[in-house]
């Protein structure tokens, strides 16, 4: 009970702050960006089609750009996550307010909790509404039809939600900035570790693939976004593509396996119960 | 490090917790709340374990360096506090208006905390500290940050929650500060408690006589003794603790009797800076 509370008590501070008007205008102004592109660019393909009866090419141009739409999508969505929570305790401590705050009938536990829920639901409304704005603009535009969207839209959600829950963890026993510091390095290395994995599949390296593996196991934010793009991909495109070929370096054409997803889950709520019983020990 | 502490505060009673600064004050009362962990020992609160929310149930708690979330308004602040400490909304709605009221800020309610100045800050700090009707409040040097007249707000508000029968806390470096409001102390150094009981007789404790004459000399000297001890002389003055049964006019009459000419003599009052002094001096030494 207490931690809605206090996950009220977050959104109450999103919305004071002005975070969620920004939020709203800049991705309105994001969407509108992106659907001028789309159709710039997909009626370029078309015409430039040399075979008007051909749907290949338009297809292609339509997958590229759905996933490129989609992929800025996860970056906003992993920067929110972090930037969200980077200070969602250490802020409060740093600062002193949470001194009167904790001297309530509130635990520990029920502090970190309610800012995780805060935080989430944020996220969740983001990840849906901006994924949904892009796959309906590309609908319209294109006649598009990802292969899943409701389990890319999990994945992408696991992953920012992965990214918050590091951070809230973090920011429970290390100083602000330092927080973002690492985070942010975290979140770099994961991408980094995808590229790696990419280019050893595609050169035949399987030291590099197992260095991307590894480092995706530490921080699986690169991964799961990489899940979430086999079903963001139409299906007719996946098929087409000879098998263990990625033909976009930052899109996969094979579905993420049920270990790594189970993995990732498993992660969120450890990290979670650390950042409680980090927290749950602190002296303030 | 704090060593075997154990205090009570009755209802309608203000309790000064004094020491110097680094003396253990703000430590005692985070652990009393469970904000910090004793590395060893244990606290409690009401009966309970600090470490367990219930026993906070009934407290208030001003904490030193108050700060509050600026982007709030004085009333959503309010709001929170009372959700956390367990009150109804219908307890909210009609008992926020109340203590914005209590604490003169009825007119700011629905402004952000970030436009408060630091006066003002100070008050929604008490206004949240007794919020909930709480039986204890424990102020972490209340004053230290606030003018002549924001500290005469504070102790006049320390004297309105004794007449309604809350306990206080009150935590400080401020001695007049607390010898204005205080019923009882408790002073600490390095953790250890030194003196501990009711403010009156500590400060009223001795009676001592300073007087001002020509020449300070043994033959006033040992015209005295017979009074009670000498506890100070100069050139001019000398002061004297006063024995049991022993009143100033004798000691006047005997001076002038002697034929001297005695310039002044005045009653010393021991402040409880001068108590202070004494015992941390003392225990320093």
């Amino acid at each position: 009970m207490n931690a809605l509370v206090v996950a009220r008590f977050t959104l109450q501070e999103a919305i004071s702050r002005r975070l969620v008007l920004a939020g709203l205008l800049l991705s309105g102004l994001f969407l509108a960006l992106y659907a001028l592109g789309f159709w710039f660019i997909y009626g370029i393909a078309v015409q430039n089609t040399l075979d008007p009866r051909s749907r290949a090419a338009p297809l292609v141009a339509a997958t590229i750009l759905t996933i490129l739409g989609l992929y800025a999508v996860n970056f906003l969505a992993s920067f929110l996550a972090l930037f969200l929570s980077v200070g969602g305790v250490s802020g409060e401590v740093d600062s002193g307010t949470l001194l009167a705050v904790m001297a309530r009938p509130l635990r520990r536990s029920e502090f970190v909790v309610g800012r995780w829920l805060g935080y989430a639901l944020i996220l969740v409304v983001y990840v849906v509404a901006m994924v949904g704005g892009v796959l309906l603009l590309a609908w319209g535009l294109a006649d598009y039809g990802p292969a899943d969207p409701v389990r890319a839209i999990a994945l992408m959600m696991l992953s920012a939600l992965l990214l918050l829950t590091l951070s809230l963890f973090g920011s429970t026993w290390l100083p602000t900035i330092a927080n973002g510091v690492v985070c942010f390095s975290l979140f770099g290395l994961a991408w980094l570790a995808g590229v790696i994995e990419w280019v050893g599949g595609n050169v035949g390296s399987q030291a590099m693939v197992n260095t991307g593996v590894l480092v995706s196991l530490l921080v699986p934010s690169d991964g799961l976004w990489r899940g979430a793009s086999y079903y963001l991909q139409s299906p007719i495109m996946t098929e087409l593509l000879p098998a263990g070929r990625d033909y976009l370096p930052f899109a996969s054409i094979a579905p993420p396996t049920a270990p790594f997803v189970a993995w990732s889950a498993a992660y969120v709520l450890v990290a979670l119960v650390g950042a409680v019983r980090v927290f749950g020990r602190r002296d303030l | 490090m704090l060593h075997d502490l154990s205090l009570a505060v009755a209802p309608g009673e203000v309790f000064g917790f004094l020491g110097p600064n680094g003396a253990g004050k703000t430590t005692t009362v985070k652990i009393l709340l469970g904000l910090v962990k004793p590395t060893a020992g244990r606290a409690t609160l009401f009966g309970l374990p600090s470490a367990d929310p219930a026993a906070r149930r009934r407290v208030g708690y001003l904490p030193e360096n108050f700060r509050f979330h600026d982007w709030m308004t004085g009333r959503q602040l309010l709001e929170f506090h009372g959700r956390l400490a367990g009150m109804t909304a219908e307890e909210r709605r009609a008992r926020i208006p109340e203590v914005l009221e209590r604490v003169g800020l009825a007119g700011r309610g629905d402004d952000r905390i970030g436009s408060y100045s630091k006066g003002m800050t100070q008050r929604i700090g008490l206004a949240q500290a007794i919020l909930h009707r709480p039986a204890l409040v424990l102020l972490d040097e209340p004053t230290s940050a606030l003018d002549p007249i924001g500290r005469r707000e504070v102790r006049d508000f320390i004297r309105e929650l004794r007449a309604e029968g809350v306990a206080v806390f009150l935590n400080s470096h401020m001695l007049g500060e607390v010898e204005m409001v205080c019923d009882r102390v408790a002073i600490v150094d390095r953790g250890r408690v030194v003196h501990a009981g009711p403010l009156r007789p500590l400060v009223a404790g001795a009676r001592e006589l300073r007087l001002t004459v020509d020449c300070v000399d043994d033959g006033l000297a040992r015209l005295l003794c017979p009074f009670g001890r000498i506890v100070g002389r100069d050139a001019t003055t000398v002061t004297l603790a006063l024995g049991d049964g022993r009143e100033a006019a004798d000691v006047i009459a005997a001076v002038v009797g002697a034929g001297r000419r005695l310039h002044a003599a005045e009653p010393v009052h021991r402040t409880l800076e001068d108590v202070f002094v004494g015992l941390v001096g003392a225990s320093e030494g």
